[in-house]
């Protein structure tokens, strides 16, 4: 199979966007008002913690906030010049800062940044671990989250025994999940 | 109203030699006149690792109507040439884009010596 034809490219995975659970977007905005628009994205590796940033962030700019973005990496321990220019530069209360990967930050760098923060309109943040910031929503993945996305991305039905198999050998972990799927694909030479 | 961005050829060909000339024509008819349409040659790559994508050349027509059609012409460079194999596929296109807003078209080409797209694996 030739790579561009393969359903699980990095590129046809981004493509799928975050799914709600039993709840709509607007009463997620709502409950994130509720917390003065300062709240964590929760959830271990590959559970959408990213993809859910990327999809408030229209829906926050559609409320009024200027967005500003940065995303931290494993031992960034602080935010580079670049970073604190693009979030912390003439902040006024309609900027919202969204920080993705925030446990990667030393305590002296988040609590630098929490105290910066205070003169924006709000600070969004993704983390592997709850407590930095109040909760807006644990990620949370399932074996029928992962059949639908791989039946969104092949355009039929799967094999739901595969698709059990493949959650539980990547623990719940999506990305990883899809990124084995690629390999089968590939290897299996459709 | 049927909105569209039609990027085509003037012979319809879409393989091509590195160093070939591409001639077309971009059509599109949307709801109202953008700003700007501009149409953008590009490689870019799919697979199991992240996007490597290079705009070669852009190529901007001023003062678009909301119903119109331009000429284009560009210069496909020496390479990288199409390929695939199973971890990655290198893909060329044209793609016309109006600003503001996502109104787009593109066409596909496949740039090799051969004309071709290169296989890494049978």
């Amino acid at each position: 199979m030739r790579a561009g034809d393969n359903p699980f490219t990095v590129q046809k995975v981004r493509k799928i966007r975050y799914r709600l659970s039993g709840e709509t977007w607007e009463g997620l905005l709502e409950r994130l008002a509720k917390l003065r628009y300062r709240a964590a994205i929760v959830g271990p590796h590959g559970r959408g913690k990213t993809t859910l940033l990327e999809d408030l962030a229209p829906r926050l700019e559609a409320l009024g906030f200027r967005v500003r973005s940065v995303m931290l990496h494993a031992g960034d321990r602080r935010l580079d010049r670049e970073q604190r220019q693009v979030l912390l530069r003439h902040l006024s209360p309609r900027d919202l800062l969204c920080v993705d990967g925030a446990e990667q930050l030393g305590r002296i760098s988040w609590l630098a940044l929490l105290a910066r923060s205070q003169s924006a309109g709000g600070l969004l943040i993704t983390s592997h671990r709850p407590g930095l910031l109040p909760t807006l929503l644990d990620c949370e993945t399932s074996p029928e989250l992962l059949e639908g996305i791989v039946r969104e991305l092949v355009g039929s039905e799967t094999d739901g025994r595969q698709i059990e198999e493949l959650f539980a050998r990547h623990n719940g972990n999506l990305r990883e999940a899809l990124r084995a799927m690629y390999d089968v694909w590939a290897g299996a030479g459709r | 109203m049927n909105e569209f961005i039609l990027v085509e050829t003037h012979d319809g060909t879409t393989s091509f030699r590195p160093g070939d000339l591409v001639e077309g024509t971009v059509r599109w008819q949307l709801p109202g006149a953008p700003e700007e349409i501009e149409l953008r040659l590009f490689w870019s790559t799919e697979g199991k690792g992240d996007q490597d994508l290079e705009v070669v050349e852009t190529v901007p027509f001023h003062n678009p109507g909301a119903l119109d059609r331009r000429t284009f012409r560009v210069r496909l460079p020496a390479g990288p040439y199409s390929f695939s194999g199973k971890l990655i596929t290198l893909r060329w296109a044209l793609e016309a884009v109006a600003q503001p807003g996502d109104h787009a078209g593109n066409l596909f080409l496949t740039v090799s010596p051969t004309g071709e797209e290169i296989r890494l694996h049978r």
